[in-house]
């Protein structure tokens, strides 16, 4: 610390008045400028000018007679030039003769009294000396105090006889004493004029006193330079600043400080120099030992203390038990002034090996408990003041605070590592996304599930996601994403990854809101439920498909109930003739021609049930594949033209009109199916043709079929009957259709032939003017190729 | 037909309607034997019509018919002679068949295929109420 001043002394030595700089880390390093040594006054300046005349005057004289014999000469009387001079030379002589006198006279006067003048200023600077509140006195040059004020000797705690016995350097404290010696070499030499510094002295009784010390360079004597040296005791004031320093010291690294395990030796530091303590120990409280442990350490100077850490690293101490043990017990700051004196020091021995001999200890209060206890020692007694006791307090508070607060961020931070390495490794997707919607962060899982990179997922694929789940969200009436409110409940939706897979996705999101409860950003779960979502779908799909079996076996059980009642209606209507007109020719009295015609109507009508019973057992075996095809060639032609005939045989209400091709190619078939197929149409035809009405056959080969029709111009079919007309017992019931007698099942044993065939058939009509059959073969050309070659 | 159980109201007027030519036939011939003075309909609406114009006794109505259906027939019928007595006379014969006509407002039903007795012993009571 004293070093500094030097260095900054010596920094201009060729200066004779230099600047020196006070550093006192106490005060943060600030330095005070001193401007050391005599300054001229502006007073000074008259009194030079008032000599200065005096000096001057004789030669004035012998000027004014030069000037004088110059304006004889010039004036051409070298007589009188030369007696003006003469007369001037006598002059001159004379005066200076007087002024010599004068001079003496008055150096005598003067002699007189300064001597006078300078014993009142000694009496006065005795006086001064003697009544100034700081320390005064001068030193020799060899350093020894030549005289001492009371205030001095206040200061030093010495009496006057006894200090006028010692150096400056004997009552400097150790530590200091090199400094203070290379202050008065360096004043001695000149190169500094004055010296600052605060320094330790010690007392009379050995204890120190830090005091402000100003040396300045004295006059010369034939030893050396004597000097000036003016002490302030600063203990009250450094103690004050210590206090001060060390609790801004304490709480700059409270502020800076990471956790308690790297800020303690710091504050531990900081607390002893700006206490000025040697030594600062942390003892911790083990909960689990119910003793407290040294946790840390910090020294001036290790010299001498291995003992006594070697002790106290052993040292368990239980609560209640010595200095620190009292200190934890109590809460409250404790302190030995003397550690020779005490009775329960733990480490009395040790202590006094170490060359300590006073402790204070401060409890450490975290949550309002004792956590620790933090031992300050110094190498000497020392009188504990109140506002160290307060001071001290408040820092054990502080660094509680600062430990439980480090606590917490560090579980905070564990914490944080332990969230950061489920996100870095979970299985499930996690984005992070800015209340706007931007992708902040996505973890590898996300990245992998959807094969994205970062920066592709970010400007493309997420904003997809986004709206997707808005979409999907839509549809379940949840918010949209960012609107804030979600609730954890999930969306699924499809995604398209990067290398081009569909996934099901299920994002969660979950806003995380700022400390003033505002969403700052939303983090989203996302679950690659792909899997899930499959197997859902294939039992939806069972299930759909199981519901659609039982709808169809519904609908057969409904279709066989109408089946059965119009079976049941058929038959009976044609039983109703049966058995009417037989239960007549059975009871008898009729005319024969009634018998006759009578017997007709029994016939038709067991003819038609028969019919019935007929075209039902074909159905049946057409619909459940036991009828077969006798394919053979057929002339359509020839099929269509024995129709007519029949036709015509039978009717004469209805014309018939054939447009057959006769190009038409011999058709692959069943013969006899065919007849029953144009047979059943021309019967149709003719049922629902008016008299007068038109059928018309025709035959065309078109594209490797024959296309057969069947037209008439009868009734027609309404156009939301079409559609049915080839399901069985559909037949058209409104208007005149209706009262045409049949089985309701032709259409469909055509329809069921037809498509045997390997064609089509269906019908175009229009009501009032009739219907148009069309049905379709294929061609045998188009298969004898290939059975010419096996043969 | 000579069945001196039967109640016969001589001279009566029948309206038979029935769309199956044979059914007409064999109504209109057991009817006529029976002494009745029989009309016959082919369809609904010609029935409404005679019925309507001719105001018979009674009225044998089938229900499968083209244009408007026996049962149609019967509610226009009732609607305009609320006492004319209507016996439904159908194929469709299931039990829920009967009740579905005496709902609609069928004085009597009588099932396809018949017995000849049976039908003249409806139409006979039937007459006999309208005459009351």
């Amino acid at each position: 610390m004293k070093g500094s001043v030097m260095r900054a002394a010596f920094g201009r030595p060729k200066a004779k008045l230099c600047l020196l700089r006070t550093l006192d880390p106490a005060k943060g390093g600030e330095g005070a400028e001193v401007l050391p040594g005599p300054r001229p006054r502006p007073e000074d300046a008259p009194i030079r000018t008032g000599g200065l005349v005096r000096r001057i005057t004789p030669l004035f004289t012998l000027l004014v007679a030069a000037v004088l014999a110059g304006v004889a000469v010039l004036s051409g009387s070298v007589q009188a030039a030369a007696g003006f001079l003469g007369a001037a030379v006598v002059v001159v002589a004379a005066l200076a003769v007087y002024l010599i006198v004068a001079r003496a006279r008055a150096v005598a006067a003067d002699a007189q009294r300064e001597a006078r003048t300078a014993r009142a200023a000694e009496e006065r600077l005795r006086l001064t000396l003697e009544g100034a509140q700081v320390g005064l006195g001068l030193i020799g040059s060899d350093g020894r105090w030549n005289q001492v004020n009371a205030a001095l000797c206040g200061i030093l705690g010495r009496s006057h006889d006894e200090l006028l016995t010692l150096t400056l350097e004997q009552v400097t404290a150790e530590h200091d004493r090199a400094a203070v010696e290379e202050a008065l070499a360096t004043l001695q030499s000149g190169d500094i004029l004055r010296w600052e510094a605060q320094v330790f002295q010690v007392r009379g009784d050995g204890t120190r006193v830090p005091v402000e010390i100003t040396v300045a360079a004295g006059a010369h004597t034939p030893d050396g330079v004597g000097m000036f040296v003016q002490e302030a005791d600063v203990s009250v004031r450094r103690r004050l600043e210590g206090l001060r320093d060390g609790l801004v010291a304490v709480r700059q690294v409270i502020l800076a400080g990471p956790t308690w395990e790297l800020a303690a030796p710091q504050i531990l530091g900081g607390l002893c120099a700006c206490l000025d303590w040697d030594v600062a120990q942390y003892w911790a409280v083990d909960t689990e030992l119910r003793a407290l442990r040294l946790h840390h350490g910090w020294h001036r100077d290790a010299a001498g203390l291995e003992v006594f850490y070697k002790q106290s690293r052993r040292l368990s101490i239980a609560i209640g038990e010595g200095l620190l043990g009292r200190v934890w017990q109590s809460g409250v700051v404790a302190a030995l002034e003397d550690l020779t004196q005490a009775g329960d020091y733990e480490r009395a021995a040790a202590a006094q090996e170490a060359g300590l001999k006073c402790a204070v200890a401060l409890p450490v209060v975290t949550g309002g408990a004792v956590t620790g206890v933090i031992e300050l020692l110094a190498p000497e007694v020392r009188h504990i003041e109140n506002d160290l006791v307060t001071m001290l307090s408040t820092v054990g508070v502080e660094i509680g605070q600062f430990i439980q607060r480090a606590e917490t961020s560090q579980a905070l931070r564990r914490s944080e590592a332990d969230h950061r390495a489920i996100y870095e490794r979970s299985p499930i997707g996690i984005a992070r996304i800015s209340g706007e919607g931007e992708l902040l962060e996505g973890n590898p899982a996300l990245l992998e599930m959807l094969a994205h990179d970062f920066e592709t997922m970010r400007s493309q694929a997420w904003p997809d996601l986004l709206r997707a789940y808005d979409q999907a969200a839509g549809r379940s009436r949840i918010p949209p994403l960012l609107a804030g409110i979600t609730d954890g409940r999930s969306v699924q939706l499809r995604a398209a990854t990067g290398d081009g897979r569909w996934l099901w996705l299920q994002l969660t999101a979950t806003p995380i809101p700022d400390p003033t409860g505002v969403p700052e950003h939303v983090l989203v779960m996302v679950e690659d439920v792909t899997t899930v979502r499959d197997s859902q779908d294939k039992l939806a799909d069972a299930l759909e498909s199981q519901r659609g079996a039982n709808a169809t076996l519904e609908k057969l059980d409904r279709t066989k109930t109408e089946f059965l009642s119009i079976v049941s209606h058929e038959f009976r209507t044609a039983l109703t003739g049966i058995q009417g007109f037989s239960e007549l020719i059975r009871d008898g009295g009729l005319e024969p021609d009634e018998v006759r015609a009578y017997g007709g109507y029994i016939f038709n009508d067991a003819d038609r049930v028969n019919r019935l019973i007929g075209d039902m057992l074909d159905l049946d075996r057409m619909e459940s594949g036991k009828m077969s095809i006798r394919t053979g060639d057929v002339d359509i032609n020839e099929v269509m033209s024995d129709a007519i005939q029949r036709a015509g045989s039978s009717t004469t209400a209805v014309e018939f009109k054939a447009d057959l091709d006769p190009r038409l190619p011999i058709v692959a078939g069943d013969r006899d199916r065919l007849i029953q197929v144009v047979s059943n149409l021309v019967n149709n035809a003719v049922k629902y043709s008016p008299d007068g009405g038109i059928v018309t056959m025709s035959t065309r080969s078109e594209g490797g079929f024959a296309l057969v029709s069947v037209s008439d111009t009868g009734v027609g079919i309404p156009p939301d009957e079409i559609s049915h007309v080839f399901e069985r017992f559909r037949r058209v019931r409104s208007g005149a259709a209706q009262s045409i007698p049949g089985t309701g099942l032709g259409l469909t044993i055509v329809k069921q032939i037809v498509e045997m065939h390997g064609g089509k058939i269906w019908v175009e009509s229009a009501v009032g003017h009739g219907s148009a059959f069309h049905f379709t073969l294929p061609l045998a050309a188009e298969t004898a190729p290939l059975q010419r070659r096996h043969g | 037909m000579g069945d001196p159980a039967a109640p016969t109201a001589a001279g009566a007027t029948v309206l038979v309607a029935d769309d199956n030519d044979v059914a007409q036939r064999l109504c209109k011939r057991v009817l006529e034997k029976a002494g009745y003075t029989v009309l016959v309909a082919a369809d609904g609406l010609e029935a409404v019509e005679v019925a309507l114009t001719k105001n018979p006794a009674m009225i044998l109505m089938d229900v499968a018919m083209p244009g408007i259906d026996g049962v149609e027939a019967m509610k226009r019928i009732k609607a305009a002679i609320p006492t004319m007595p209507i016996l439904i006379a159908s194929a469709h014969s299931m039990a829920s068949d009967r009740e579905r006509f005496l709902a609609a407002g069928a004085d009597d039903v009588l099932a396809k295929p018949f017995r000849l007795a049976d039908l003249v012993a409806i139409v006979g009571k039937l007459t006999a109420n309208r005459g009351a």
